[in-house]
Parts: C-alpha cells; sequence; structure tokens
C-alpha cells in the first residue's frame, strides 16, 4: 500500500531551487533513506512532506489523501498523522520528557487515562522509565533522542520522518541508537523516511535509498546495489575508511 | 589583559560611578544629613505624614495597572505584529511606538484635545458627552490610559525581540500535532515568559518614576511629592528623603528581578540575528485581525496625535516659534551633545558587558539598568546634591547639567544596544586582527567598531530620541535661560491657551520624528552592507 506519494513537487527558497520536480512513492512499513550531500533538498522534502512549508509545484498524498496541492497546502502539519524527528531534536526545555510527550497527546484530545498508560509504555519501550518527571535539558545525548523519538511515536503514526537525528552522536551511541530504530519500526510497523548524508548509516536503516543531488532524484534504488555503486565509487577514489564515510567528502571528492 | 584596554574599561567605570552613582550617594547623605550633623528627622517626617502614604499608594496603584494594561495589550500585539502575516505589520510597529518617543505628558495634552471640555468629543457629541469624557480622563483612569499608550509599546517590542530568539524547530515540533493557538500558548509563550515578566516590570518601575502625566490629569502620585518639596517649598532635604523610597524600591524590584529570573533564558539564542522564524498564517481571520489592530491604532495613537495636529492654527505655529524657538534649537543641540556622549561611554560599557573583561562588567550592567529606570526627578535631586557647591559652580551653571543627568539615566540604552551589536560580530574578527599583531585601539578602531557601526548609529537615535523626550532631568537641572522645549511646554502648559500648547506639542513632535527618517535609511543601507 502507498503511504506518500510526491508527484512533480518543486520547493524554490527565494531563487534558489531547493527541489525540482521531484516524484516519488513510499510503500508502507518501508524504510527509505534520503541520502546526499548537505544543501541537496533532503530537509525541504521532508518539510514539505511535514506541511512545515507548501511546495511551490506538484502534489504531496499521504495516506490516500491529497495535503498538498499547487503551492498549498491543504491539511495542517497536525492533520497529517505523521510524527518527526528533528536534527536538534527540537525538545521543548521548559517542558520534563512526560510534558513533552502529553503535549501532543492533550492536542489531540486524548483522555486522560489513555494518555498516562501511552506515555507509560512508550517509556518503557524507549528504556526511559524513571525519567517521566526528568527536564530534558538534564539528559544525556542519547536519552534525549529517545525522548525526541518517543514523543514522535507517542501519537502512534503511520508515517516517521527523520532528519539526521543521529548525526551529533558518537560511533557507539548512533549504532546503538539505530538497532533500537530498527526494533522499535519493526514492533509499531510504520514507515520511515530519513535523511542522512551518512552513507554507513543509511545502508544499516534502509531498505530502499534515495541519492539526491541539487535537489533532484539522483539515483533510488535498494540497498545492495546503491551500495555497490558507491563500493566501486570507494575503490576507484582509493578511499578505504568504512565506517562514517560521509556523502559530502565522497561527493566532492568524485567532483574533483 | 592589555594595559590600553584595561586603562580604558576602567576608566569607565571610574567614570559611569561619577556620572550615576556619586549624585545617588550624595543624595541618600544629604537625606540623613542636617546642618552637617546626621539626622533622621526627614525621614521621619516622612513617614508620619499620612499624605507620603496615600500618594506612594496612588503611585503603586497607577503603575501597576499601567503595567497590567501596557503587558495585557502589548504582549497580543507584539504576537500579531512579530509572528503574523498581518498586513501593513511594520507600519503598525512604527505607529504604535510613536507614544514611548514622544515626552509622555504630551500624550496626556494630546487626550486632552479629544477628551477635554473643549475638545474634539465636546464638538462632535455635545457638553454632556464632553464631561463625562473629560470626567474620565482627569484621574486614575485618564493617567493609566496615556501611561499604558506611552509604554504598551515596550512590552510590545520586547515580546517582538524575545519572539525572534525562539529556535522555529521548537515550534515547529508543536505544529505537527496542534493548531497554532496551543503552540502559542504551550511552548512559545512559556519560553518567552521571563521576557515577558521583564516587559511588565519594566513598565511598572517607568511608570512608577512618571510624574508629569499624573500632574497634568490632577492624579497626585509620590514622584510629585519629590518635587513639590523641592520646588514650592525649597526644602532639599524633604525632597531627597522623598526621593529615596522611590530609589530603595526601583533597586529592590531590579534585584529581585535579577535573582529570581528564570533559566529557560539561557535556552533563547540572542535578542538579534536570528534568521529563521516560522510565522503564523492569520488566512481568513487576516481582515479581522488587520481591522482590530487598525481600530486599536487609530484609538490610542492618531486619534490624540492628530486631535493635538487639528487643534493648532499657522498663527499658533508663529507664536509657539516665537515663544519656544529657542528652547526648541537647545533641544536639539543638547539631544544631539547628549547622544554623542553616551554613544561613547556607552561603546566601553557595552564592550565590557559583551566581553566580560573587567569582572566589574555585571555591576555595570546592572547599574546602569537601575538609573534607567530611576525615576528622573531621583536622578536630578541627585545631581544637584553633588554639584550645587562652590567648587563645582563651573558645572552646576551650565547646561553640562543637563548632559551629565542624560547620561546617567540613559546610559543602559546605548550600552546594551552596543552589546548585543557586538554579539552578532564572529569572535574571530577580533581574533584575526589580534594574530597579526594589531593593538587593541587599532582592532578596536578598524574592526570592531565599522563592524558594529550599525548598532552604534541605532544606539545614538535612540539616545537622541530619549534625550529630546526627557522632561524630568532637564525640569529639576536645567539652569536659567537653558530650558529645553519639553520644559518650556511643561512650564508654559498651565496658563496658555491650547492652541499654543499644541502648536509646541506638535513642533516636538517634528524634531523626535523629522531625524528618524535619514537616520532610518541610512541604518538600512549600512545593515544591508554588514
Amino acid at each position: 500500500m502507498t503511504v506518500v506519494t510526491l508527484q512533480g513537487v518543486s520547493k524554490h527558497y527565494r531563487e534558489r531551487p531547493a527541489v525540482t520536480e521531484f516524484t516519488l512513492r513510499v510503500q508502507a512499513e518501508e524504510r527509505l533513506v534520503l541520502l546526499g550531500p548537505s544543501g541537496c533538498g533532503k530537509t525541504t522534502v521532508l518539510r514539505l512532506l511535514a506541511g512545515l512549508v507548501a511546495p511551490d509545484r506538484g502534489q504531496i498524498d499521504i495516506n490516500g489523501e491529497v495535503v498538498a496541492k499547487d503551492g498549498k497546502n491543504l491539511r495542517e502539519p497536525q492533520e497529517r498523522n505523521l510524527g518527526m524527528v528533528f536534527q536538534d531534536l527540537a525538545l521543548w526545555p521548559h517542558l520534563t520528557v512526560k510534558g513533552n510527550l502529553e503535549f501532543g497527546l492533550k492536542a489531540q484530545g486524548v483522555p486522560g487515562a489513555e494518555r498516562q498508560k501511552r506515555i507509560g509504555k512508550m517509556l518503557k519501550l524507549m528504556q526511559l522509565q524513571g525519567y517521566a518527571e526528568a527536564w530534558s535539558a538534564g539528559l544525556s545525548g542519547g536519552q534525549q533522542q529517545r525522548v525526541a523519538l518517543a514523543r514522535a511515536l507517542v501519537l502512534q503514526p503511520r508515517l516517521l520522518l527523520m532528519d539526521e537525528p543521529l548525526s551529533s552522536l558518537d560511533f557507539e551511541l548512533n549504532l546503538q541508537l539505530r538497532q533500537e530504530l530498527l526494533r522499535l519500526q519493526g514492533e509499531l510497523g510504520f514507515t520511515l523516511i530519513y535523511v542522512t548524508h551518512n552513507l554507513e548509516e543509511a545502508f544499516a536503516i534502509a531498505t530502499r535509498v534515495v541519492v539526491m543531488k541539487a535537489g533532484r532524484i539522483d539515483r533510488i534504488g535498494a540497498v545492495a546495489p546503491i551500495r555497490a555503486h558507491f563500493e566501486e565509487l570507494l575503490r576507484r577514489t582509493a578511499i578505504l575508511a568504512r565506517e562514517f564515510i560521509v556523502y559530502d567528502a565522497l561527493y566532492a571528492y568524485c567532483r574533483e | 589583559m592589555l594595559t590600553g584596554q584595561r586603562i580604558t574599561l576602567t576608566a569607565t567605570v571610574v567614570l559611569l560611578l561619577v556620572i550615576g552613582v556619586a549624585p545617588i550617594l550624595a543624595m541618600f547623605t544629604a537625606s540623613v544629613m542636617i546642618d552637617g550633623k546626621p539626622s533622621l528627622v526627614h525621614y521621619q517626617a516622612l513617614v508620619s505624614s499620612h499624605r507620603a502614604w496615600v500618594l506612594l499608594g496612588h503611585s503603586l496603584t497607577l503603575s501597576s495597572l499601567t503595567a497590567l494594561c501596557g503587558t495585557v495589550l502589548g504582549v497580543p500585539l507584539g504576537i500579531l505584529l512579530g509572528k503574523t502575516d498581518l498586513p501593513l505589520r511594520y507600519l503598525f510597529v512604527v505607529l504604535f511606538t510613536l507614544p514611548l518617543l514622544l515626552p509622555p505628558y504630551l500624550l496626556a495634552v494630546a487626550w486632552s484635545t479629544v477628551l477635554g471640555r473643549e475638545g474634539l468629543l465636546s464638538d462632535l457629541a455635545g457638553g454632556t458627552v464632553a464631561e463625562m469624557g473629560s470626567a474620565a480622563l482627569f484621574g486614575l483612569g485618564g493617567s493609566v490610559l496615556v501611561l499604558t499608550t506611552v509604554f504598551m509599546p515596550v512590552a510590545m517590542l520586547l515580546t517582538i525581540a524575545y519572539l525572534r530568539t525562539i529556535d522555529p524547530r521548537l515550534e515547529e515540533a508543536g505544529r505537527l500535532v496542534a493548531r497554532w493557538p496551543r503552540v502559542l500558548c504551550r511552548i512559545t509563550l512559556p519560553m518567552i515568559r521571563p521576557g515577558l515578566a521583564w516587559a511588565a516590570l519594566l513598565i511598572f518601575l517607568l511608570a512608577i518614576g512618571e510624574f508629569s502625566v499624573p500632574m497634568h490629569l490632577r492624579y497626585d502620585v509620590f514622584p510629585v511629592e519629590i518635587l513639590t518639596q523641592f520646588s514650592a517649598f525649597y526644602d532639599f532635604g524633604a525632597a531627597t528623603a522623598a526621593a529615596v523610597p522611590l530609589a530603595l524600591l526601583t533597586v529592590t524590584v531590579l534585584i529581585g528581578e535579577e535573582l529570581f529570573s528564570g533559566a529557560p533564558r539561557q535556552t533563547m539564542r540572542g535578542l538579534m540575528g536570528a534568521a529563521e522564524r516560522s510565522f503564523i498564517r492569520l488566512s481568513a481571520a487576516r481582515a479581522g485581525w488587520f481591522l482590530g489592530v487598525g481600530l486599536l491604532c487609530v484609538v490610542l495613537v492618531i486619534l490624540p496625535l492628530g486631535g493635538l495636529v487639528l487643534q493648532t492654527s499657522p498663527i499658533d505655529y508663529l507664536e509657539a516659534l516665537t515663544r519656544g524657538g529657542d528652547s526648541l534649537l537647545r533641544s536639539l543641540v543638547y539631544a544631539a551633545s547628549g547622544a554623542t556622549l553616551l554613544s561613547l561611554l556607552g561603546f566601553f560599557c557595552g564592550y565590557l558587558i559583551h566581553t566580560h573583561a573587567l569582572r566589574a562588567w555585571r555591576w555595570v550592567d546592572f547599574l546602569t539598568l537601575v538609573l534607567l529606570v530611576l525615576p528622573s526627578p531621583v536622578i536630578g535631586i541627585g545631581l544637584i546634591g553633588l554639584w550645587n557647591r562652590p567648587a563645582t559652580d563651573w558645572i552646576y551653571g551650565t547646561p553640562m547639567m543637563i548632559l551629565l543627568g542624560y547620561m546617567a539615566q540613559y546610559l543602559a540604552l546605548t550600552s546594551r544596544t552596543t552589546a548585543a551589536a557586538l554579539a552578532q560580530i564572529p569572535a574571530s574578527m577580533d581574533e584575526a586582527a589580534l594574530v597579526t599583531g594589531a593593538g587593541w585601539f587599532r582592532r578596536l578602531s578598524t574592526i570592531t567598531a565599522p563592524l558594529a557601526r550599525p548598532g552604534l548609529l541605532a544606539a545614538w537615535l535612540v539616545a537622541y530620541i530619549f534625550c529630546l523626550r526627557d522632561t524630568g532631568i532637564a525640569l529639576l537641572v536645567y539652569p536659567p535661560g537653558h530650558d529645553t522645549l519639553p520644559v518650556r511646554i511643561f512650564t508654559l502648559m498651565a496658563n496658555s491657551p491650547e492652541g499654543l500648547i499644541a502648536a509646541l506639542c506638535v513642533l516636538m513632535m517634528a524634531a523626535t520624528f523629522l531625524p528618524l527618517a535619514p537616520l532610518g535609511f541610512i541604518m538600512k543601507r549600512r545593515g544591508r552592507m554588514l
């Protein structure tokens, strides 16, 4: 079943094109990774899907409903039933962990008892029991990451958008949270659209990869052929490192 | 630290102490001394005076109501003008800010031309309605109305500024699950709550020291007691004793604010320079909000200021120029000189606050703020107490007293604007110059100051406007033959024709607003170049 459809979507910021004629379909429970160098339009695609910006042209469907068309958002962000984890996490510092999770539930009119049940379950799932009353700013990087994920998932979205959420973490924590994310996706069955410029991370998470360049799709496919393409590039450019090869470096190197 | 830098900044701190602290200390000393001997007679008289307590109660009532009304109006306006796509929002910001730039009593005069017995309302609706309007204007209600009009822009502008400090991601994360009103109430406003509380406190402090509006609208307040003791009874000791409670109240409130201001400020990204912001689209409600804001602007700004202009005739202007032309010229010269001195001293204070180059930076910041919100009669009395002696008559008998008063009261405006401007310059700019071997003065004059030029120009402009509108200090310290236009209008108000007073007020408005256009243009160009 198709969860997301972008049809000929374009977006400009002032005179600069961010996304051009972007067409893509994402299937239910798929883990799609948008990969590309900084400034290639990955984050803009997420923001278009979330309804935080409106497309200049084209149409966006989510869960079979037209949410944006011809320069207008037809559905507000809160009406799209999706969760999003921001690059800087955007945890509200004046609210506790529980407050962060509760905000969306309250906004959507979830009754009190149900709210507490869902928050408790989510905290357990994220191994954050005992941190409900903690202030988000006082948590470690990994815990903050889990709170951000919990906040997005507690609303039980069918679609989860993640904008380079692990980019600021060290290798071990990155690896650990990646595995947790895969476990959660298996348990909860949401569709994941994940933005990164880290090749290793992309291949570990994705079931399908979209390589973006200058606001357009450069390459799209399953993990194996895309990985093969990049390994070929790596061989040609004699870069031996395997972990944390970022697309930017490779891209710049290949262009030279 | 380099010697030149330390010497300059230390000299700045010493100058601040001489200009700002010494007068307050001199005033306090004078209040507890009679004929060279310690005495609390003035305080005993003050404490046992029923009238003083009544006036203090009036002052607290007036300033609390003004703070409440100013915040209740200013915060929603700040949100509408700073965060939505309301049409003409920049024009509205300018229009709503105008009353803050004028001497407060000018607004009281303006409202009198609308609601007074012979005002516009009387012409339009007849005698009975005009009587009711006049009764409502003269007293507490009218004073709150006028002071709210004057100080509401403080809450509005601070709300706009604080809204710009919020990371848009925090709001977007909320927007994914909730509509804008809920995001505003639960995310945005709680995050800037300390800023909003500060706005309310600032309005309270500015209103409690204001005497000209309640005086004109015949609502007796405590600062008037200081003036009465000084001007009517020539009792300097009693005047200083009356000034001390206001000074103590101001300092206590500010210390409380410093101690209890919330940690959430740490999450803000600085008041200027947040390039990315999330905007609220008003969509279908846009026209309704526009009409509402437009109506409020007409009622609070255009109606009273327009009424003032309508009250005048060409003959009034001729008369006004004859009787107030020299004062107008002096006002312009003093304001420009004061602004230049304030910019210079404010630059070094701002540099100190920004770089923390001396441990005293926190005190400098706090002290300048205290002086800004200290009631102007308190500073005026302090200056007289310090400089009115034979050895310093070369200062006391000259316009330097006015300039010293400006520098004492308004230094926070230039120091904080400078500090904000310096915060926008990447530290690497100065460091790059440092590694080339350039000394502090050279780096300051060729790198830092030119890069901060738009901010410094803004500081000068703000200082100029506040010096020009000043009434309280100049009224107390001006030497004979050196009164400023606000003082001349204030002294003429009691027994001059309304047309003449209105014309003088219009001249005052012109003197305030005319330099804004070219300077605004220059700043815009410089800002773009930066």
